[in-house]
């Protein structure tokens, strides 16, 4: 079926997005990049060690998939604002990963710093994609201030939890005006599948890829969570209910 | 001329530019971002902008990340 994800114009084949960090390696990230389909992956921004400068991690990534440089590391709505356009003038995307964690026990982000954050970089160009705590109120706000997406986390980064803010994030499903990625704290492809089912419009893995075992495999998983998960969506869940509903016939039973 | 960058002194031919720097690092792949005193330096600009004796530089590029 063709069913792209549209973000501010611009087509994906795929709705898994991924990330490039946790990898034991380039050559396994980059296998697991090609295994799951993805046509964007997020990279951070960091200056670079003259003392190791090492391969850069574009020489490792297929052509065909497109950066999102994230601002992962900053505290506050004026560092977001100065990595995205350092990123932009130097030649990357004009696509930001807009993250602004002040906490980092939990490396939840400040909702506050991400709005003031993402209405000054819409008003310079840039396409925003905002990493947010599920908020239908903040949703509302950044899709005002102009955001291409907006992308609630299911649990913290990396902690592998799943959906446990379904019921909020079902809301912002259910009100979204731009796509609604849900980001970061997914451990399974089945928490993927539950994300898409709801009506998400993509996800982004990264942890649950990067430290799999087997990365590749992990990454084509995830690929075909995300395709099934989207495919029940459109296919339309029954309602569920308190009490069983028998499949088979109930009159006309043999032994009665 | 002594410039600074991502934090170390660096002594540079007079007529430097950024693209200069980066060569000199080793660093004129596609993406090494460069900021001069502060401010963001257009990739089509490296090979013009000049440096200046005292310049701060930070250069970085993309890394993994999520």
């Amino acid at each position: 079926m063709n069913d792209p994800l549209t973000i501010a114009g611009r087509e994906f084949r795929s709705r898994l997005i991924t990330g490039t960090g946790k990898y034991p390696s380039f050559e396994t990230m980059r296998d697991a990049v090609v295994a799951s389909g993805c046509e964007l992956v997020t990279v951070a921004v960091r200056r670079i060690d003259l003392d190791e400068v090492g391969d850069a991690i574009t020489d490792w990534l297929p052509e065909h998939v497109m950066l999102l440089p994230n601002t992962a590391g900053c505290q506050t709505a004026d560092e977001a604002v100065r990595v995205a356009r350092l990123a932009r003038a130097g030649g990357l995307p004009d696509w930001i990963k807009l993250e602004v964690i002040p906490d980092p026990r939990y490396l939840l982000p400040d909702g506050e710093e991400t709005l003031r954050a993402a209405t000054h970089l819409v008003g310079e160009g840039f396409t925003v994609l905002p990493y947010v705590l599920p908020d239908p109120v903040l949703q509302r706000k950044l899709e005002a201030a102009g955001c291409a997406t907006v992308m609630p986390l299911a649990a913290p980064i990396g902690s592998g939890r799943g959906l446990k803010l379904r019921d909020t994030i079902e809301i912002m499903i259910e009100q979204a005006e731009v796509p609604l990625i849900v980001d970061a704290g997914l451990g399974a492809p089945s928490q993927a599948a539950e994300c898409m089912e709801l009506g998400a419009d993509g996800v982004l893995v990264n942890t649950a890829i990067g430290q799999a075992a087997d990365s590749a495999a992990m990454a084509r998983a995830f690929a075909q969570a995300v395709e099934a998960g989207r495919a029940a969506y459109h296919a339309g869940l029954i309602d569920e209910s308190q009490e069983a509903r028998p499949s088979s016939p109930i009159t006309g039973v043999v032994t009665s | 001329m002594n410039v600074v960058v991502n934090g170390r002194d660096l002594e540079l031919d007079a007529r430097a530019t950024v693209e200069a720097l980066l060569v000199e690092l080793g660093l004129e792949g596609p993406y090494a971002l460069v900021e001069r005193n502060g401010e963001p330096v257009e990739r089509a600009r490296y090979a013009e902008t000049p440096l200046e004796e005292g310049d701060t530089l930070l250069v970085a590029r993309p890394v993994a990340g999520g």
